[in-house]
């Protein structure tokens, strides 16, 4: 009885008596989607290789809501203690230029991108349509009657408008938030075409759906006869990159921990091979370089929500 | 498809599920006992652990909640006439008159062997109808699940007892709480009164922790110091020792009612929002009606036993069935088990069951097993279970808000949600001690957010709102909506009226 | 006279109406064909008009009904109610700042010392036991077994 109350004790003090030698207790990693949807689905795999490196449990925290902004809200104002990080895609841009959130790239220090998940066009099983030229005869037919399934403001909303734009036709945008309900809508054909990935592939080889195109530069191995949106001469390259960030302020030394770890975890074959069944490539950057791609993409969005006229600062 | 769920069934025997589902059902039929602690508050006390384990763990020790607390609430039902959760109520009727006959022992193995066979009538119709009807579901669009959700909140709001009108305001109030924070469309600020955690919304699970919680344990809180009703009771000596081959057989000497009984309880399982006390109310009052002696019933009779328990525990296969083709929780419990789902990333819905076909039989498999597990509980334990009506409250209400905490806050991982879980807290004693019903509310809370969304899909699709009657589904959802609240209009009148003349007299 | 169901008829219908008049500043988003007030204000509204008919319902019933209908019950027990809310409050509040473990053992100990009174210091050291196994058990099965992460303190880091 002694014994075990004294191990009580221990327990409880143990983290106030081991001074700080980063990482020395488990690490929480925010996730702003539900639990299942892609970005989840790509972190989990990830988040036991990564522990592997730190050497400290890195839990994953599903803080969903209001489009993914709860979540790095949450983010932002955690302890810059390198005891909390933040999974995040493009949608940090998008959400902030639309005006849905006030949080933008720029209260983060970013350590490394990992992951790039290229965009499908994706039709449901009870649309007339073989293919693009079918459905882009039947958009010029019918302007704003074709439905599209998407995250309003989101990045499953700016693919879709930039092949509105680059095409020259007008869709009907309907709310569905996350990946799962798009594609019950889709295959019950409530909607007609969505933002999807090769995620689905399984169900476009079953009959159950339809694969427009691809959003890549060239075919995608995993599906080498889904024709690019490129060769049908619709110049759209559209893909969602997911990397890792913590709180500004975070000390440098907690940084390069941090950066090495993710580097050596995303090299591992364990998180390709998890990759591949998630219709995503590995897409490693270290920090310098992705902090330079995160300039670059945060302007490219900026003017794409011009163009798309959904600029609201 | 059998082969799936002999695979599943085996994959359950492995000591990484049967801990869980054995601590579950046990943490179900110890909960489900305890008057003054439902179903509802074992699976919330139960929720914070599932996060820590694989998705089917959780699941199956959620499960064995389910199965366990509907049977757990038989015994002291039967054994004391206090019914440990509403759906034992009927119960009670003939159960507690049987065993103060001098029988308690058939009486108890009675409502077991019945709970045990209702549920496995249940386990049939979970494994054959959960395909088909999620490939239905599939059909339902914005319209569809519109009207549904509006035919839940109409018959769960005319089915309280006191006042239609109050259970209205109460469903009502439960989306009015769904309207606050921000829309679910553009994620627009509303109603937030410039209080920042605020803007993400209102989660419904911390809403419904603190409501059922905080209600349940404030209410024994004001009675605290007053005499102890049911402890001293229970420690009384009883002979429990019965023929189980007679007992059964006196249940399945008649096969059709116990399958009729059981079909009753899975049909009201399968409507959303109505729970397992209307199942056995209501199977209760059709084997009175089936009867040549109605007149026995209330005394004692067997058959009043074997209705009201093989209908609330084939109620329960029912409303696993609603949540895994619809993905729509039929009650609090199952939304608990959604909610527990979501944690672990996974959509229930229509594609469910084509997507996680481990999951979904392992569910199967978890329901089926759980049953065994649950006589064997009782049969050992039945005499321990009235002892646990006297652990100490002092110890187990502030045990029981921790772990309430605890879930409320590792849901998202924020404060936000202790907070709600507070304010809710409030809020619900408040309107029970107002006498408002808690499960329209709470019914309004869940489904608040789906109502709005897919009025707004529905819109944003085709802005003709005659759809929502001309498509058939949708229409023959509303039209039922519109049967069910006139039906309870009139079964409250008829109620009053009664009253009233037996007020002349 | 209203009762009680009055009362709170009215105060839905209030409080409805005041949440309706705050919809009315919400701005449409071009992208959704209805705006964000447009099913607030379907729900505040009819949330409205059944508390008023509540209240009606009430005030009618009034008439007919005689005093002293309703005895009330045995006295409940509202102080105890009112100091655990309090309690429960304070520890929510308290907990980001002493973070879980800490914040538990207090609440868990104060909550076990006022639902059972304890005499003398055997019951003081049983509440510090209660809060203290509480608190400890809570900890090491969720945050080290489960590996779910409970608060931690900004004023103790702990």
């Amino acid at each position: 009885m002694t014994r075990i109350a004294l191990t009580l004790v221990l327990a409880l003090a143990a983290p106030l008596c081991a001074l700080a030698q980063y990482p020395d207790r488990p690490i929480k990693l925010i996730v702003p989607w539900p639990a299942g949807g892609d970005t989840d689905n790509i972190f989990r795999p990830f988040a036991p290789l990564l522990q592997k490196q730190l050497g400290q449990p890195v839990v994953i925290a599903n803080v969903a809501g209001a489009s993914g902004t709860r979540g790095a809200k949450e983010a932002k104002e955690a302890p810059a203690d390198g005891y909390t990080l933040y999974a995040v895609h493009d949608y940090i841009h998008s959400t902030y230029y639309t005006g849905i959130a006030d949080v933008q790239y720029t209260d983060f220090e970013p350590i490394c991108l990992i992951a790039s998940t290229p965009s499908v066009l994706t039709a449901s099983p009870k649309t007339p349509w073989k293919d693009w030229q079918g459905l882009l005869a039947d958009a010029k037919a019918r302007p704003g009657q074709i439905t599209v399934g998407a995250t309003l403001g989101s990045t499953s909303h700016f693919f879709p408008a930039l092949i509105e734009k680059a095409a020259g036709i007008k869709f009907k945008y309907v709310s569905y938030e996350g990946l799962a309900p798009r594609m019950n809508a889709i295959l019950g054909g409530h909607v007609d075409l969505t933002d999807a990935n090769l995620t689905q592939k399984a169900k476009v080889e079953a009959g159950e759906l339809k694969f427009i195109a691809i959003a890549t530069e060239k075919r995608h191995p995993e599906m080498p006869n889904v024709p690019t949106l490129k060769e049908l001469g619709v110049n759209v390259v559209y893909d969602v990159n997911r990397g890792l960030m913590v709180p500004k302020g975070t000390p440098a030394a907690v940084i390069a921990r941090l950066e090495a770890a993710c580097g050596a975890a995303a090299r591992e074959p364990a998180f390709a091979e998890a990759m591949r069944k998630q219709g995503t490539d590995v897409r490693f950057m270290d920090r310098a370089t992705y902090a330079a791609w995160l300039r670059q993409n945060d302007e490219l969005t900026r003017n794409l929500a011009r163009d798309l006229g959904l600029l609201k600062r | 498809m059998f082969e799936l769920l002999l695979d599943a069934l085996q994959g359950m025997f492995a000591p990484k599920y049967l801990v869980p589902l054995a601590a579950g059902t046990l943490a179900g039929i110890v909960g489900g006992a305890l008057p003054g602690v439902t179903i509802t508050m074992t699976i919330i006390v139960v929720l914070p652990f599932t996060f820590g384990l694989d998705p089917l763990q959780g699941l199956a020790a959620m499960v064995g909640v389910y199965v366990g607390g509907s049977a757990g609430g038989l015994v002291t039902a039967i054994l004391l006439g206090i019914p440990g959760t509403p759906s034992a109520i009927a119960t009670t009727f003939d159960g507690h008159a049987l065993a103060r006959k001098g029988e308690p022992g058939r009486a108890l193995w009675l409502g077991i062997w019945a709970s045990f066979l209702g549920g496995l009538l249940g386990a049939v119709f979970l494994v054959g109808a959960t395909g088909p009807l999620a490939r239905f579901a599939l059909q339902f669009g914005p319209w569809e699940f519109f009207s549904l959700f509006v035919l839940a909140l109409s018959m769960v709001a005319g089915l309280v007892e006191a006042s239609i009108l109050k259970g209205l305001v109460a469903g009502m109030l439960g989306l009015v709480v769904t309207v606050i924070g921000n829309d679910p469309v553009m994620g627009q600020e509303r109603l937030t009164f410039g209080i920042a955690f605020l803007r993400g919304g209102i989660d419904f699970l911390p809403v419904l922790i603190g409501v059922f919680a905080f209600s349940q344990v404030m209410q024994e809180v004001e009675r605290m110091g007053g005499p102890a009703q049911a402890a001293a009771r229970a420690q009384r000596a009883l002979a429990l020792a019965v023929s189980h081959a007679k007992v059964i057989w006196e249940i399945v000497s008649r096969p059709v009612r116990l399958v009729w009984f059981s079909f009753i309880g899975v049909l009201i399982g399968v409507l959303p929002a109505i729970g397992g006390s209307a199942a056995s109310m209501f199977a209760w009052d059709q084997a009175k009606r089936l009867s040549r002696h109605p007149e026995r019933f209330g005394t004692g009779t067997p058959e009043g036993i074997v209705a009201s328990e093989s209908a609330n525990s084939a109620n329960v296969g029912g409303s696993l069935v609603t949540i895994m083709a619809f993905g729509i929780p039929g009650d609090a419990v199952t939304a608990v088990m959604l909610g527990a789902l979501t944690i672990h990333g996974i959509q229930s819905g229509p594609l469910f069951i084509a997507q996680n076909a481990a999951l979904a039989y392992g569910i199967f498999a978890a329901y089926i097993l759980a049953h065994p597990l649950m006589v064997a509980m009782l049969a050992l334990g039945a005499r321990a279970m009235l002892r646990v009506v006297s652990v100490p409250r002092a110890v187990l209400f502030p045990a029981v808000l921790v772990l309430c905490t605890v879930g409320a806050y590792a849901l998202n991982n924020t404060m936000a949600n202790v907070y709600v879980l507070l304010v809710f807290g409030v809020a619900g004693y408040a309107m029970v001690k107002a006498g408002f019903p808690l499960a329209p509310f709470i019914l309004g809370v869940i489904l608040g957010d789906q109502i709005e969304i897919n009025l707004v899909r529905a819109i944003m699709t085709d802005a003709n709102p005659w759809l929502f009657v001309t498509r058939p589904i949708s229409g023959l959802l509303l039209a039922a909506a519109l049967a069910s609240f006139a039906a309870a209009l009139w079964q409250h009148r008829r109620v009053q009226a009664r009253a009233a003349r037996a007020a002349d007299f | 006279m209203l009762s009680k169901d009055g009362w709170a008829g009215l105060v839905v219908a209030a409080t409805s109406l005041v949440f309706f008049a705050l919809t009315l500043g919400l701005k449409q988003n071009p992208l959704v064909p209805i705006g964000p007030g447009f099913y607030p204000r379907i729900v505040l509204g009819l949330t409205a008009a059944l508390g008023l008919a509540l209240a009606l319902a009430d005030a009618l019933r009034a008439r007919r009904r005689t005093a002293a209908e309703t005895p009330e019950p045995r006295a409940a027990n509202y102080l105890a109610v009112g100091l655990q809310f309090a309690l429960f409050g304070a520890y929510a509040g308290l907990m980001p700042l002493l973070g879980f473990r800490l914040a538990t053992f207090a609440y868990v100990a104060a909550a076990n010392a006022l639902l059972d009174p304890p005499r003398g210091a055997r019951g003081l050291a049983r509440a510090a036991l209660v809060g203290f196994a509480t608190a400890a058990a809570a900890w090491l099965v969720f945050e080290r077994y489960l590996l779910v992460l409970l608060p931690r303190g900004s004023w103790t880091g702990f």
